[in-house]
C-alpha cells in the first residue's frame, strides 16, 4: 500500500473485537482512516482437500465444520447438492422440518452477530441480553436434532429424526419467548440514543458499491439491495417468504436488518408447524456421479457448493463459495474508509459478521 | 441524558427485572435426556456384524473387540464426534446414545448399504497388509495373524501370484480397516448409504 499518511494502524489479528484471527492494515490522518486493507490467512485449515475420496456421510460432517456459527446450512446446501446430481426427492414433511432447523440456526447465528457488534460499542448489557436469548434457541435446537451446534440433521432423502407432539409444543413455547424478547431488545436498539450516535451515518455502504463489490446476506439487503436465495427455494416459496430490506446503507441498518430476520425466522418456523402434516421423513435413493452447483441463503449471504462425485457417490472435486469473502471487501474497500474515528473501524467491520474460518475454510 | 436515564430506569423497573436480580441463578448443569451423548452399550450381545464401524464417519472412533470372549464396540472418545450413526446403523440395538435408540423405533429408521471394493493396481505395492488387517480375513483364517498369509480360500482378498485379489467382495462389511491400513491409498471401498424408513402400513 502507498504510504500517504501519517499513521498506519494495525488492528489484530488477535483484537478483544475480533472472535476469529483477522489482520486490517488502516492507514490514517489524525482519526480519519483514508484507507484500509484487510489481511487474512491466519485460520487456513485446507478442509475442501480433507474432503476429496470420501462418501457422504463423512463429507457431510466436515461441511458442518467449516464454520462454527452457521453448521445447520453447510449441512443443507451440501445434502442438497448431492439430491441435485443424485434426483432424489425428499418427502414433504422433511422439507419444512429442514426449513424449521434452518431457521432456528439463522436465529442463533444472528443474536450472535448482534451480540458481537453490541460489543464493540461497547454495550455489553444489551450484547448479554441478546446471548440470553440465543441460548433459547440453541435449546430448541437440541431438543429437536440431539446438538447445539454440529446438529447433522439432514441426509440425503430427508432428515434424520421426526419432530413430536410435545416437541412441537415447547418449540412454539420457545419461539414465543425468543420473539417477545427480540421485539424488546430491537425497540432498545431502535430508540438508544448512544447506539444511534454510534452507528447511524457510520460504515457506509452505498447501494451502488454494493453492488460493485457483490455484498450479500444482510450486507447487502441493508443497503437497499433486496437480493435473497431463499425467495428462489421451493420450500420458501411456498410459505410466502419476502426478502427484509433497509435503505439506511449503514451500521444501524446492518443490525437492525437481522433483527428483523430474527422475528421473520419465527414467523417462518410457526407457519411451517402450520402446513406440516403427518407422513414419512425419508426417501430412501443412492448417491450417482455427477456433478453440480447448487446455492443456499446462509445467515451471512449466498452459500454456493460445486461438487463432483464419482460413480458410487464419492467426493471427487468440491469448492465451497462462503458469504463472508465479499462480505468483508466490502468492509475492507467501501465501510472502512472515510469513518472518521479509529473505533468506528472495529465496529464496521463487525457489521458485516465477517466469519474468517468460513472464509478461509 | 434525561432520556438515557428515563430509559434506564424503564428498563431496571421491571417486574421481570427486579424478580431476575433478586432470585438470579444458573441453570443446573444437568444434560437434558434429549442430548446426543457418547455412545454406550446397552448389554445386548454384538454380533460382530461391523455395521457401526461403516458407518462411522470419523477414522477409527469406533473398534469392535473381543473383550473377555464376548465382542464389544470400544468408542475412542478422542475421535468421536457423537453423530449417532452407529446407533442409527446397528441391527441389535448393541448401542444407545441419547434418544436416538427411541426415535429409531418410533419412526421406523434405518441404513441400507452397499460396498465395492476397487484396488488400483498401479498403486498397489502388493505388501498385503490389507488383508491381514481385515477384521473379517481375521475371523475366516485364524492363523492369519501369527503367519502373514492367509491360507485359506474363503477370505475377502488376497495375493495370488503376486496380484491383490478380490476373492469373495460379498463377504465385504465396509469397515474401511483396509483403507485405513493401506499406505498408498490403492484399495478403497465405495460404502453406498441410503436412509430409509419403513412406512407405517407395513409395521
Amino acid at each position: 500500500m502507498k504510504k500517504t499518511v501519517d499513521v498506519a494502524l494495525p488492528v489484530g489479528p488477535m483484537h478483544p473485537c475480533w472472535k476469529e484471527p483477522v489482520r486490517l492494515k488502516c492507514e490514517m490522518k489524525g482519526e480519519h482512516v483514508l484507507a484500509c486493507e484487510v489481511e487474512l490467512g491466519y485460520a487456513k485449515k485446507g478442509i475442501e482437500r480433507i474432503m476429496r475420496g470420501r462418501p457422504w456421510q463423512e463429507v457431510m460432517f466436515l461441511a458442518e465444520r467449516i464454520c462454527g456459527i452457521c453448521t445447520v446450512i453447510h449441512n443443507y446446501v451440501f445434502i442438497e447438492t448431492v439430491e441435485e446430481i443424485s434426483e432424489i426427492t425428499v418427502p414433504e414433511r422433511a422439507e419444512y422440518l429442514r426449513v424449521i432447523v434452518n431457521e432456528l440456526d439463522r436465529i442463533q447465528s444472528h443474536l450472535l452477530a448482534n451480540f458481537s457488534y453490541c460489543y464493540t460499542i461497547e454495550h455489553e448489557t444489551l450484547g448479554m441480553y441478546l446471548l440470553s436469548i440465543r441460548e433459547t434457541a440453541l435449546d430448541q435446537l437440541e431438543l429437536i436434532t440431539g446438538a447445539r451446534i454440529t446438529c447433522a440433521y439432514m441426509i440425503p432423502g430427508g432428515v434424520r429424526f421426526d419432530l413430536s407432539g410435545e416437541d412441537a409444543i415447547t418449540l412454539q413455547e420457545g419461539l414465543s419467548a425468543i420473539e417477545t424478547e427480540t421485539m424488546r431488545y430491537r425497540g432498545m436498539f431502535e430508540t438508544g440514543p448512544m447506539i444511534g450516535l454510534r452507528s447511524k451515518g457510520v460504515g457506509i455502504l452505498t447501494t451502488e458499491d454494493a453492488k460493485i463489490v457483490g455484498a450479500v446476506g444482510p450486507t447487502g439487503r441493508a443497503s437497499n439491495v433486496p437480493f435473497d436465495v431463499r425467495s428462489g427455494h421451493p420450500v420458501y416459496q411456498r410459505l410466502g417468504f419476502e426478502p427484509v430490506v433497509y435503505d439506511t446503507c449503514d451500521n444501524w441498518g446492518r443490525i437492525m436488518a437481522r433483527f428483523d430476520e430474527v422475528l421473520q425466522s419465527c414467523a417462518l418456523i410457526r407457519t411451517c408447524l402450520l402446513k406440516m402434516k403427518p407422513g414419512s421423513i425419508r426417501g430412501g435413493g443412492a448417491i450417482k456421479g455427477g456433478e453440480a452447483v447448487h446455492s443456499g441463503e446462509a445467515p451471512r449471504g449466498e452459500l454456493r457448493y460445486y461438487l463432483k462425485t464419482d460413480e458410487h457417490g464419492r467426493v471427487i472435486d468440491i469448492s465451497i463459495r462462503t458469504p463472508s469473502i465479499p462480505n468483508i471487501e466490502a468492509s475492507g474497500h467501501y465501510m472502512i474508509p472515510g469513518v472518521s474515528s479509529a473505533a468506528d473501524v472495529t465496529s464496521s467491520f463487525i457489521s458485516c459478521d465477517p466469519c474468517v474460518s468460513c472464509c478461509e475454510r | 441524558m434525561t432520556y438515557s436515564i428515563l430509559l434506564y430506569l424503564k428498563e431496571v423497573l421491571r417486574p421481570e427485572s427486579i424478580r431476575l436480580f433478586f432470585c438470579a441463578k444458573t441453570a443446573p448443569l444437568i444434560l437434558p435426556k434429549h442430548f446426543r451423548n457418547f455412545p454406550e452399550t446397552t448389554g445386548r450381545e454384538c454380533t460382530n456384524c461391523l455395521a457401526c464401524m461403516m458407518i462411522c464417519p470419523s477414522d477409527t472412533a469406533i473398534e469392535v473387540l473381543k473383550i473377555k470372549g464376548e465382542w464389544t464396540p470400544v468408542i475412542h472418545k478422542g475421535h468421536c464426534v457423537r453423530c449417532g450413526f452407529c446407533v442409527e446403523a446397528c441391527p441389535e440395538n448393541v448401542l444407545d446414545c441419547g434418544r436416538v435408540l427411541d426415535l429409531q423405533r418410533r419412526d421406523r429408521i434405518s441404513f441400507y448399504s452397499e460396498f465395492f471394493i476397487t484396488i488400483d493396481p498401479t498403486l498397489c505395492k502388493r505388501c498385503g497388509n490389507c488383508s491381514v488387517a481385515c477384521p473379517v480375513n481375521k475371523e475366516i483364517d485364524p492363523t492369519l495373524a501369527g503367519s502373514g498369509t492367509p491360507v485359506s480360500d474363503e477370505v475377502i482378498m488376497k495375493i495370488i501370484d503376486g496380484e491383490m485379489r478380490v476373492i469373495h467382495p460379498e463377504k465385504c462389511t465396509g469397515c474401511s480397516t483396509c483403507e485405513l491400513t493401506c499406505a498408498n491409498n490403492a484399495i478403497r471401498v465405495a460404502r453406498v448409504v441410503q436412509a430409509m424408513q419403513v412406512p407405517e402400513e407395513l409395521t
